[in-house]
């Protein structure tokens, strides 16, 4: 090399210096004290003595206890429901575009386009579709499937699975480009092979395809993953930051916000070290998770 | 193609259709409604305006500020993407063609941030935020966005920049070339692919955002558009006209964007591996 290599090492640091100073002081810092926190009293925002596992104990017991277990398993939920409803249709839709070269490249736009839209916007638009008089009931009772006012998003019932939905309906472009990449970079002659064969296109898919496409499972599953267990925006949206009705929408994070920022509108009470013990458990929780499917993915991964 | 084809094909494109027209008729419904007054949606949704009246978008943008959000928006997103593309792209380049020995250390380190789910380190956030005076601030804002988004910004250019030829750079090395001008002449001008992918999602993502908005914005006018809107669904539900207005106004430089750009945003997530 030209340059020595003492020369090289000062250029290198000067150059990573400005990124590592920003993300340090704005993402590694809070996260680093956040986690330490939750080890201590909190008096308001002031960090009084360390409780040790207190924090965490009182995030199991009454009151917080059945509002915790209950957003925990909303977020599973949530997770299972964008797998099937989103993951498993979008690679549907994603092989059915693959054999449809022209006209598929502009559906996966036109699918895709929901996927730039910010979550606020897609929860304000369907929050208006779907109340009494919007579009959704007027459809339904149009053709006779539904009789009088829709309360869907005040039903307990109904109202996690339809913001699902709606998170599938704002996100479905995103898994069907990823598979449409994946299978695109499959070799034509593996096809073609499996064509004179005679494998049928379903059996094509179940057998050949999908066990090539396991890196892109990967990264949609991954992905999923972590994006379920943030899910804020389209409840805060579309049922307040209580995850109304009665909390049947409520989510470790409009929880989490809840404790370290008060509700709007009610008596605003933070819980700062309740806050800060639920951060952390979301945290081993998304992280742990994220790594153990990398690994057992990776373990799947056919080398072509 | 022969009529057999044509017939097996059938139901894949009735499936096909069936989500094309779930995904556009709400984005038609929100067209017209943003035309028609709150009696005639609830009347009927789908039908076209009677008069193409813009009475809708006068009174969301008076009563909502809306201009003000936009330019808000406008102003931390380009800011933002602008450093986050500055020291991402610096950082990535010795990281990727130095050899150093701490160098995958380092990517790793970057590359972890990918996972972190930042928003439960927002109280401790805040905190550091009030101690630099960064409150209720566009700046503020514009370096939490630029040190979430580092991660993903040099993933991608390092990914791109690692594939490159050495002779790139010795020759200009030779030629006695700074790295800082190694780096902006040569490299840099070479991965414009992975600069586009790096801004169009950076903006996308930041454009889009509302958490953040919401926890360090206090005064109407410091809002991006997210945050407006969010508060005027809830405070205005009963005109419905005004509310789809503001979301037409809204969605139309996203839509503009799109318009301009699909084929990019399409080719870069499938660059990207889906990794936002």
């Amino acid at each position: 090399m030209a340059t020595n290599p003492k020369k090289l090492h000062l250029a290198a640091i000067g150059f990573i210096l400005p990124a590592l100073i920003i993300y340090a002081l704005f993402v590694l810092y809070p996260l680093i004290v956040s986690l330490w926190g939750s080890f201590f009293q909190w008096r308001g925002i002031r960090q009084m003595g360390f409780v040790g596992l207190s924090n965490f104990a009182r995030l199991f017991v009454f009151p917080n206890g059945p509002k915790f277990t209950g957003a925990f398993w909303h977020n599973v939920a949530w997770f299972f429901g964008i797998m099937v409803f989103q993951n498993a249709v979008g690679l549907i839709f994603a092989w059915l575009l693959f054999w449809r070269k022209k006209f598929g490249v502009f559906l996966q736009s036109v699918f895709f386009f929901p996927a730039v839209l910010s979550p606020v916007i897609v929860g304000a638009l369907w929050r208006l579709l779907l109340a009494p008089n919007g579009l959704v009931e007027w459809l339904l009772n149009n053709a006779g499937l539904h009789q009088g006012r829709l309360t869907v998003l005040s039903d307990g019932d109904w109202a996690l699975w339809v913001l699902m939905a709606i998170d599938a309906w704002n996100w479905m472009g995103l898994p069907v480009l990823i598979f449409a990449a994946g299978f695109r970079q499959i070799s034509q002659e593996v096809f073609e092979a499996a064509r004179i064969d005679g494998a049928s296109t379903t059996r094509t898919l179940f057998s050949i395809a999908l066990p090539l496409l396991i890196p892109s499972i990967s990264s949609v599953t991954i992905l999923t993953f972590i994006n379920s267990f943030n899910q804020f925006d389209i409840v805060y949206v579309m049922e307040g930051v209580q995850g109304s009705p009665n909390f049947a929408t409520d989510t470790l994070v409009t929880f989490f916000y809840r404790l370290a920022f008060g509700s709007v509108g009610s008596t605003g009470i933070t819980d700062t070290g309740l806050a800060l013990a639920l951060g952390t458990v979301l945290f081993l929780v998304v992280t742990i998770g994220s790594v153990l499917m990398l690994r057992a993915f990776d373990r799947a991964t056919v080398q072509p | 193609m022969n009529a057999v084809l044509f017939f097996r094909r059938l139901p894949g494109w009735a499936v096909l259709a069936l989500w094309t027209l779930v995904v556009l008729l709400p984005l038609y419904t929100l067209v017209v409604s943003c035309f028609k007054s709150t009696a005639q949606i609830y009347d009927n949704p789908l039908a076209l305006p009677q008069q193409w009246t813009g009475d809708n978008f006068a009174n969301a943008w008076n009563t909502l500020s809306l201009g003000q959000n936009l330019l808000n928006s406008l102003f931390v997103t380009v800011a933002a993407v602008i450093v986050t593309i500055l020291v991402s792209a610096m950082a990535a380049y010795p990281l990727s063609r130095y050899g150093l020995k701490w160098g995958n250390w380092m990517l790793l380190l970057f590359l972890a941030g990918i996972m972190l789910p930042i928003r439960l380190a927002s109280v401790e956030l805040f905190s550091l935020m009030k101690s630099l005076n960064l409150i209720d601030s566009l700046f503020g804002l514009v370096w939490v966005y630029v040190a979430i988004r580092i991660p993903f910004a040099v993933f991608i250019f390092a990914n791109f920049m690692r594939s490159l030829p050495h002779e790139l750079e010795e020759a200009a090395r030779i030629d006695g070339a700074s790295e800082v001008r190694i780096l902006f002449s040569i490299i840099l001008p070479v991965v414009a692919p992975a600069v586009a992918i790096v801004a169009i999602f950076t903006s996308i993502a930041i454009w889009n955002d509302f958490f953040f908005p919401l926890i360090f914005i206090f005064s109407d006018n410091n809002k991006t558009v997210p945050l407006a809107i969010a508060g005027f669904v809830g405070q205005y539900r009963t005109d419905w006209g005004t509310i789809f207005a503001a979301l037409g106004i809204s969605l139309a430089p996203v839509l503009a964007m799109y318009l301009i750009l699909a084929r990019q945003i399409r080719e870069g997530v499938g660059a990207a591996g889906g990794i936002k």
